[in-house]
């Protein structure tokens, strides 16, 4: 087996609190990372590398998803017709 | 001139002619329905001997296949313990579902089971570790890759571990779905993560309750 023990359902819990934290500030600043520095250093201490990977991915995809609801869905433009 | 029939003689013949018409047709029709069943029974057979099948093992070391968990019900979700959010919420989730089935002491026993897709770091002590958040009776089972890989392909469940990071961690994107097996063996539905705990007690009782043994 490889490593570290998987986090326990606590260690899961910090971190998840820890990002829900670092994601508030960012809602309430307008997405903008450097008003939300230190909890943005908490929330990478407090999961492991992988998650706080994972998370940011989520991240994107829900605010995505939130355009897509609130925007629709503008295609691309092609570079050339087939 | 030949003799006519009272006209109260008269409706009794039409209506034994049409009863007897309407029972015939009715035969026919469960006749029918009769050869459907047989059909889709023996489809049934075929599907729950070759389905879903595998060579694990639990958490106290020994071997488990599906033939183990024949005679009972079976909700069974592939997961991780490295998961970083997903797999504890689904857990979740199942737990609850059985908790809230356990309360009707009407119906069957409910076997809630977990299947590692990542059997390299999920050996049995790992998996004791991390189900130990979860119901008390759900069995973790983990195996050898091959022997995970054969669980999973079973159940047409996607598996892809992620490159490794500098700490030799990695996360396993897999399909996130919970099944349920009938006491045959047989698969009878699948959750997805919008469906709640509720909805899955929901659905899982009306399995139970629709539920025919296979004959022997």
């Amino acid at each position: 087996a490889a490593g570290m023990a998987a986090p326990t359902m606590e260690e899961r819990k910090a971190c998840w609190g820890a990002r829900d934290e670092f994601w508030q500030c960012l809602d309430s600043h307008g997405d903008d990372a450097t008003k939300c520095e230190k909890l943005r250093r908490a929330f990478e201490s407090r999961c492991p590398q992988q998650w706080v990977k994972h998370f940011d991915k989520r991240r994107d995809f829900l605010k995505y998803k939130k355009k897509l609801e609130t925007e629709g869905y503008h295609p691309p433009e092609a570079a050339g017709k087939s | 001139g030949a003799p006519r029939l009272p006209l109260r003689r008269r409706l009794a013949v039409a209506g034994a002619v049409a009863g007897a018409a309407a029972a015939g047709w009715l035969y026919l029709r469960h006749e029918k329905e009769r050869r459907r069943r047989a059909l889709r029974l023996e489809q049934l057979r075929r599907l729950a001997l070759g389905q879903g099948d595998f060579q694990l093992r639990d958490t106290g070391g020994a071997a488990r296949s599906k033939a183990d968990f024949l005679g009972r019900w079976v909700l069974l979700y592939f997961g991780f313990t490295h998961c970083p959010d997903v797999c504890p919420e689904e857990l979740q989730k199942l737990s609850r579902a059985v908790e809230l089935l356990e309360r009707d002491p009407a119906l069957p026993p409910l076997q809630p089971l977990f299947v590692t897709v990542d059997p390299e770091r999920d050996d049995a002590a790992a998996l004791a570790r991390y189900l130990r958040d979860f119901h008390p009776r759900l069995v973790g089972l983990t195996g050898t890759a091959e022997q995970v890989r054969a669980a999973a392909a079973a159940f047409r469940v996607y598996v892809s571990a992620g490159p490794r990071d500098a700490d030799g961690d990695y996360v396993v994107d897999h399909s996130v779905l919970t099944f349920l097996v009938d006491p045959d063996g047989i698969l009878r539905d699948c959750y997805g993560r919008s469906r709640t705990a509720e909805e899955v007690a929901r659905s899982v009782r009306a399995h139970m309750d629709a539920y025919e043994p296979l004959p022997a």
